[in-house]
C-alpha cells in the first residue's frame, strides 16, 4: 500500500541522468533515442545488470518446460467471429505505467492479454511456458534462469529479446514513467538481473521465497524500440499509443473510438497462437468494446441480444432480472451459469482498532464478535450467495485453516462477554451502560455505500445483545483517509487480493506491531503483539510450502484469538449469463479464475448465432441450460 | 402581541372560504397531528399489554426486556411474537398492537422469504418491505415526521434571520444596506449543494447539523423581500411618528414596521416548505442527507430507483411526495389569493 520514490542508490547514475537528458532535451528537435541513456544506466549499476556469456550459467541447472504439464483449453474451440462486449468507461490512456495506467482497461491489453516470461496453469497451479520455453531454478533459493522462446515476437513482428528485459527495469525504475510504485517495486525487490546470451537470462529476488515462480516469472519485457522517444514528455506522448504486445490482442489505432468504443483485434498470425498452452484460446478475432456508462443500460443490451455475455454474480440480476422463469431462459436463448472458482478472497469484515478505549478490551472485542450477525445477513440479505467467510485468509489453495471459524451469533455469549468487561445493566433504550454510566456504543465507518443495507441489519442485531453499532458511510476516499489514519474505532472495509495470484496470506502488513498505530498502513486493527511480530519474522523468511503452512496455521489462530478482525462473507462463485451462441469448455472454466472471460476459454458458433437471432423471431425455443460448476467447491463449506 | 387587525381578518375569511386551500391546510394538520403521536399509529412497540393481571403501557416507558413478560431473551420485546403466544396460552392475557405494528427500523425476516416483500394485509406490511425487511409504510410515516420536523424548523430560523436582516437592511439604508448587499451576492453564489455534498463526506451530517447547513445558505432570498417592504414602510408616517417619540431601532423595526410586512412573508411560507421538503428528499436520495438508518423519503426512492422490480417502494414514497407537495401548494396558493393586495388594499 506504501510506496515511495527511491531513485537510483548511485550518485554517479543520478549525474548520467542529468548529463543525458540535458544532452537530449537540446536534440528534442530532432529524432530522440533513449538508447544511449539505457546503456550508461546499465553500466552504472553493474552491480545490478550483469552481462555474461553462456558459460557463466551455473552447472546442473535443471531446466523445466512444463511438457508434464496438463493443457487446459478446449480442442473443439472455433477461431473466429467478433465477441461484443462493453466496458463502463472509456479507458483514460493505453499506457501501461504512469497516472491513471492502472485503470480497468489494463486487463484487456496488459494483465490477461500480454505474456509474461511463465505463466500459472489455472487448474493445477504448476507452471507452463510463456515467453520462456524453459526455466531453471538457482541453487540459492532466489534466482531463476529463463530461455526465451526464439518464436516469440512483439505484434509488430520485432523478436521478443534478453535485452528487452534490461531496458524493462529501467523503464519501470525511470522517473519519465511517473509511476512511484514501479519505480518502487523494480527498485527494491530485485537484486540482480543477467543476461547470458540473447535468449538466456537470470532474474534474483532480495530473498529466498517458495513461490519465486510468481515472482520472477512474471515479469515483462518492454520493447525498447517503441519507447526511443521516451523523455519528460512520456505521460502525453504515449497516452494513446499502444506498446506491441507478445500477447494476441491489439488495439489498432483506427479502432479507437474516443468516448464511444474500442474493438481489440487478434494479431495476425500470433506467434503463440498454435503452441501448446495457447491453442484453442483467444478465438474471437475481434472484441468490440462498447462504452456503456450505466450497468443497468448494458444489462438490457445484454438481454437484447447486443451483448454476449453479463456477469450476473449480483442477486438483483440473478434472481431479480433475469430469473431462472425469464422467457429468455426459458427458451433457451440465454444460458445461466454457476461457477465455483477457488482465489483467495477479499477480507471483507469488522476491523476493530484495538487502540481505541474499550476495544483495547479483549473481551469487547469478542462480545462485538458474537453481536455481529454476520450469518443472518448471508443468508437473508444476500439469499445465502455469500457464505460466511472462515478467517481473514480464504481461499489458499495449499494453505486451508480447517479448524478456524469465526464466532457465531450468539446473544448470551456476547452479554457474557460484556459483562466481564463490566457492561452488565441496559440501559432505557436496551443498550448496555457500565458502572460509569458509560454506553456500550461504537461507529462503524465504511466508504462503500452498498454496504449500508448491511450495516443497518447488524445494527439491528447487535442491538439485541445491548451493542450500540452507529453507521458513518463516508466518501471513499474520506472514509479510506480516516481508516487509514486509524481514526476509526471499527472498520468495515475488505482488502482485494492482487494479480497473479499469491499462494499464501500475508501477515506483516496486517499484524505486525511495526505498522501498528502508524498511518497509512494495512494493520486497520493496530495490533501489536510481540510473539505475532516474532511468529511473523519466521514466516517472512520460510523457504517450503510445508513451513509456511504450519506458521500460518499458528498465525491464522492468533489472529482469531486476539478478536480484532469479524470475517464478514464471500462469494464462492461467480455467476455468468451469455447468449447460446457463445460456447464453453466442458468443465466452463478454470479453479483459478476470477470471471468467465479470464482466460480467454470462450469461442463463437456463428451458426448458431444466426439460428438463435432466427428463432427469437419466430418465437421457436431450445432446451434451456442453466448450470452449476462446482468441482473446484471446497468440500464442507 | 399582535392584534390582528380587520384587514388580516378578512384575508383569513376569504382563505377560509377558498375550499381547496382550506381543505389542503386541514388534510396537512390532520397528517401533522397524527405523525405527532406517530408512536400510537405505526410502532413495533404494544400499546397496552395485560400480563398476570397487571396493565403495561410500553409505547412511551422505557424498554421492556422479554423477560418481563416470561419471554427467554433479555432484549426489547418482540410484541408481534407476544401477542401470538398469548393468544395461544388462552390465560386472559393479551397484547393490544398499534394499526402498523413495525417500527422504521427493525428488519422482519422471515425464512425462505427475501425482501423486498410486496405489500400484504396479513403480515400487515400494508406498502411491503423494503430491501432489508423494513416496513415501507413505518419508514414513509416517520419519514414524513421527519421532513415536516426539518421544514417547518428551517421556515423558522430562515425566516427570523432573513427579516431580520432585511428589515435591518431596508431599514438602515446607506452604506451598511450596500454592504450587506454585496455580502449577501457573494454568499449566495457560493454552490450551496457543493457544500452540503463536501460537509456530507466528510463528516456524518445529523439532523441539525444539516439543517444548520441548509439555513446558513438559505437565509439570503428572505432578505431581498424584506428589505424592500421595510424601504416602503420606512418612509410611511407613522414610522416617522413613532420616532418623533422617541422609539429606538429595534422597537421600531420589530413592533412598527415588521408587523405591517409579516403578511407579505405568510405568502412565502408554504413555498418554503414545499422547496425545504424537496431539499431534504434530494440530499437523502443523493445520499448526503441524514445517516442511515434514519427514515427519510429521498433514501426510499433511492432504493425504489434501484428497485424498479419492486415498484411499491418506489410508488409509496412517490405517492406520499405528491401528495404531500400538493396539499402544501394549494395551500400556498389559497393563502397567495386570500393575501392579494388587488383585493384588500385601500388607496387613498
Amino acid at each position: 500500500m506504501n510506496h515511495f520514490i527511491r531513485f537510483p542508490s548511485s550518485l554517479l547514475a543520478l549525474l548520467a541522468f542529468v548529463l543525458v537528458s540535458g544532452c537530449a532535451k537540446k536534440e528534442a528537435a530532432v529524432a530522440r533515442d533513449i538508447g544511449p541513456e539505457a546503456e550508461a544506466y546499465f553500466k552504472a549499476h553493474a552491480d545490478f545488470f550483469r552481462f555474461a556469456t553462456p558459460t557463466d550459467l551455473p552447472n546442473g541447472l535443471v531446466w523445466h518446460d512444463g511438457s508434464d504439464v496438463p493443457e487446459f483449453s478446449a480442442p473443439e474451440a472455433k477461431r473466429g467471429g467478433t465477441a461484443f462486449s462493453w466496458i463502463l468507461d472509456f479507458p483514460r490512456t493505453l499506457r501501461f505505467a504512469g497516472p491513471d495506467a492502472n485503470g480497468s482497461f489494463r486487463t484487456f491489453i496488459l494483465d490477461d492479454n500480454a505474456l509474461i516470461l511463465i505463466q500459472k496453469q489455472p487448474n493445477t497451479g504448476q507452471y507452463y511456458p510463456a515467453l520462456a520455453k524453459a526455466w531453471a531454478y538457482g541453487s540459492d533459493g532466489k534466482t531463476m534462469y529463463f530461455k526465451l522462446d526464439p518464436d516469440a515476437r512483439y505484434s509488430d513482428g520485432v523478436p521478443v529479446k534478453a535485452d528487452d528485459y534490461f531496458f524493462a527495469f529501467f523503464f519501470f525504475r525511470s522517473r519519465y514513467i511517473t509511476d512511484p510504485w514501479s519505480n518502487n517495486y523494480y527498485t527494491e525487490y530485485f537484486t540482480n538481473l543477467t543476461k547470458y546470451d540473447d535468449y538466456t537470462i537470470s532474474a534474483t529476488w532480495r530473498e529466498p521465497r517458495p513461490d519465486l515462480e510468481d515472482r520472477l516469472g512474471s515479469l515483462y519485457p518492454v520493447p525498447e524500440h517503441f519507447y526511443k522517444e521516451l523523455g519528460d514528455d512520456y505521460v502525453q506522448r504515449y497516452q494513446w499509443k499502444l506498446e506491441p504486445t507478445t500477447g494476441p490482442y491489439t488495439v489498432k489505432p483506427e479502432d479507437l473510438h474516443k468516448g464511444s468504443f474500442v474493438d481489440l483485434t487478434r494479431v495476425p498470425d500470433w506467434w503463440a497462437g498454435d503452441k501448446p498452452f495457447y491453442r484453442h484460446r483467444y478465438n474471437f478475432d475481434r472484441i468490440h468494446l462498447q462504452v456503456i456508462r450505466d450497468v443497468d443500460k448494458a444489462f438490457e443490451a445484454f438481454k437484447r441480444g447486443d451483448l454476449d455475455m453479463f456477469g450476473l454474480s449480483l442477486p438483483k440480476y440473478w434472481y431479480d432480472k433475469l430469473p431462472d422463469n425469464d422467457p429468455l431462459v426459458q427458451k433457451g436463448y440465454i444460458h445461466k451459469t454457476v461457477f465455483y472458482n477457488q482465489i483467495p478472497v477479499s477480507t471483507y469484515g469488522f476491523y476493530l482498532n484495538t487502540a481505541m478505549p474499550l476495544l483495547d478490551n479483549h473481551d469487547v472485542r469478542e462480545g462485538i464478535a458474537y453481536a455481529s450477525n454476520f450469518d443472518l445477513v448471508d443468508h437473508q440479505y444476500f439469499r445465502g450467495d455469500f457464505v460466511r467467510m472462515q478467517t481473514g485468509s480464504d481461499g489458499y489453495a495449499e494453505v486451508p485453516f480447517p479448524g478456524i471459524h469465526p464466532r457465531p451469533y450468539s446473544i448470551d455469549k456476547a452479554l457474557e462477554h460484556f459483562a466481564k468487561a463490566g457492561f452488565t445493566q441496559r440501559g432505557s433504550d436496551g443498550i448496555l451502560v457500565d458502572e460509569k454510566g458509560q454506553r456500550l456504543s461504537f461507529t462503524v465507518t465504511t466508504g462503500d455505500p452498498s454496504m449500508r443495507d448491511v450495516l443497518t441489519i447488524l445494527r439491528q442485531e447487535a442491538a439485541k445483545a445491548g451493542l450500540e453499532l452507529n453507521i458513518e458511510i463516508l466518501d471513499e476516499t474520506t472514509a479510506d483517509k480516516k481508516i487509514n489514519e486509524k481514526h476509526h474505532q471499527i472498520a468495515f472495509t475488505g482488502f482485494g487480493t492482487s494479480v497473479p495470484i499469491e499462494r499464501y496470506p500475508r501477515y506483516w502488513d496486517f499484524y505486525d506491531s511495526s505498522n501498528a498505530n502508524k498511518p497509512q498502513t494495512n494493520n486497520l486493527t493496530n495490533t501489536a503483539d510481540p510473539a505475532t511480530d516474532k511468529l511473523i519474522a519466521v514466516y517472512d523468511k520460510a523457504q517450503s510450502m510445508d513451513e509456511i503452512r504450519r506458521l500460518a496455521q499458528q498465525l491464522e489462530q492468533r489472529v482469531y484469538d486476539n478478536a480484532a478482525f469479524i470475517p464478514a462473507f464471500k462469494m464462492p462463485f461467480y455467476r455468468s449469463g451469455f447468449w447460446r451462441w457463445i460456447k464453453w469448455p466442458k468443465d466452463f472454466n478454470v479453479r483459478f479464475s476470477d470471471g468467465a472471460g479470464q482466460y480467454g476459454l470462450e469461442w463463437i458458433d456463428e451458426a448458431a448465432k444466426k439460428e438463435t437471432l432466427d428463432a427469437r423471431n419466430n418465437g421457436q425455443a431450445f432446451p434451456p441450460e442453466i448450470k452449476v460448476y462446482d468441482q473446484w467447491k471446497p468440500k464442507g463449506e | 402581541m399582535f392584534r390582528i387587525d380587520p384587514i388580516t381578518r378578512r384575508k383569513l375569511q376569504r382563505f377560509r372560504s377558498l375550499k381547496r386551500g382550506y381543505g389542503s391546510f386541514l388534510v396537512l394538520c390532520g397528517l401533522l397531528l397524527m405523525s405527532a403521536f406517530a408512536e400510537l399509529l405505526v410502532s413495533s412497540r404494544a400499546l397496552i399489554v395485560k400480563y398476570r393481571g397487571h396493565y403495561y403501557f410500553p409505547t412511551y416507558a422505557a424498554f421492556h426486556p422479554g423477560t418481563d413478560f416470561g419471554e427467554d431473551y433479555s432484549y426489547e420485546t418482540n410484541y408481534r411474537k407476544l401477542k401470538v403466544r398469548f393468544a395461544a396460552e388462552a390465560r386472559g392475557d393479551w397484547v393490544l398492537l398499534p394499526p402498523v405494528p413495525y417500527d422504521p427500523y427493525e428488519n422482519s425476516f422471515e425464512e425462505g422469504v427475501y425482501p423486498p416483500t410486496p405489500p400484504s394485509l396479513a403480515q400487515r406490511h400494508f406498502l411491503g418491505t423494503d430491501t432489508t425487511g423494513r416496513d415501507v409504510l413505518a419508514r414513509l410515516f416517520y419519514g414524513f415526521r421527519t421532513a415536516m420536523i426539518f421544514s417547518l424548523l428551517f421556515l423558522v430560523l430562515v425566516y427570523v434571520v432573513g427579516i431580520a436582516i432585511g428589515c435591518a437592511m431596508g431599514y438602515f439604508g446607506g452604506a451598511f444596506d450596500l454592504i450587506m448587499q454585496r455580502a449577501i451576492e457573494i454568499w449566495s453564489n457560493i454552490p450551496f449543494l457543493y457544500i452540503v455534498i463536501i460537509v456530507a463526506s466528510i463528516v456524518t451530517p445529523n439532523f441539525l447539523l444539516l439543517l444548520g447547513i441548509v439555513v446558513l445558505f438559505s437565509w439570503t432570498d428572505m432578505t431581498y423581500y424584506m428589505r424592500t417592504a421595510a424601504y416602503r414602510e420606512k418612509a410611511r408616517d407613522y414610522v416617522a411618528a413613532a420616532r418623533v417619540l422617541g422609539a429606538g431601532s429595534g422597537r421600531i423595526i420589530f413592533h412598527h414596521i415588521m408587523p405591517n410586512i409579516l403578511s407579505l412573508t405568510v405568502t412565502f411560507m408554504p413555498f418554503t416548505v414545499s422547496g425545504a421538503i424537496t431539499l431534504l428528499t434530494a440530499l437523502d436520495f443523493l445520499g448526503f442527507g441524514l445517516p442511515p438508518p434514519t427514515p427519510s423519503w429521498g433514501e426510499l426512492l433511492e432504493q425504489g430507483t434501484a428497485n424498479l422490480n419492486a415498484p411499491w417502494i418506489v410508488s409509496s414514497a412517490f405517492f406520499a411526495l405528491v401528495i404531500v407537495l400538493s396539499l402544501v401548494t394549494f395551500i400556498g396558493e389559497a393563502i397567495r389569493e386570500a393575501f392579494d393586495p388587488k383585493k384588500f388594499s385601500i388607496y387613498q
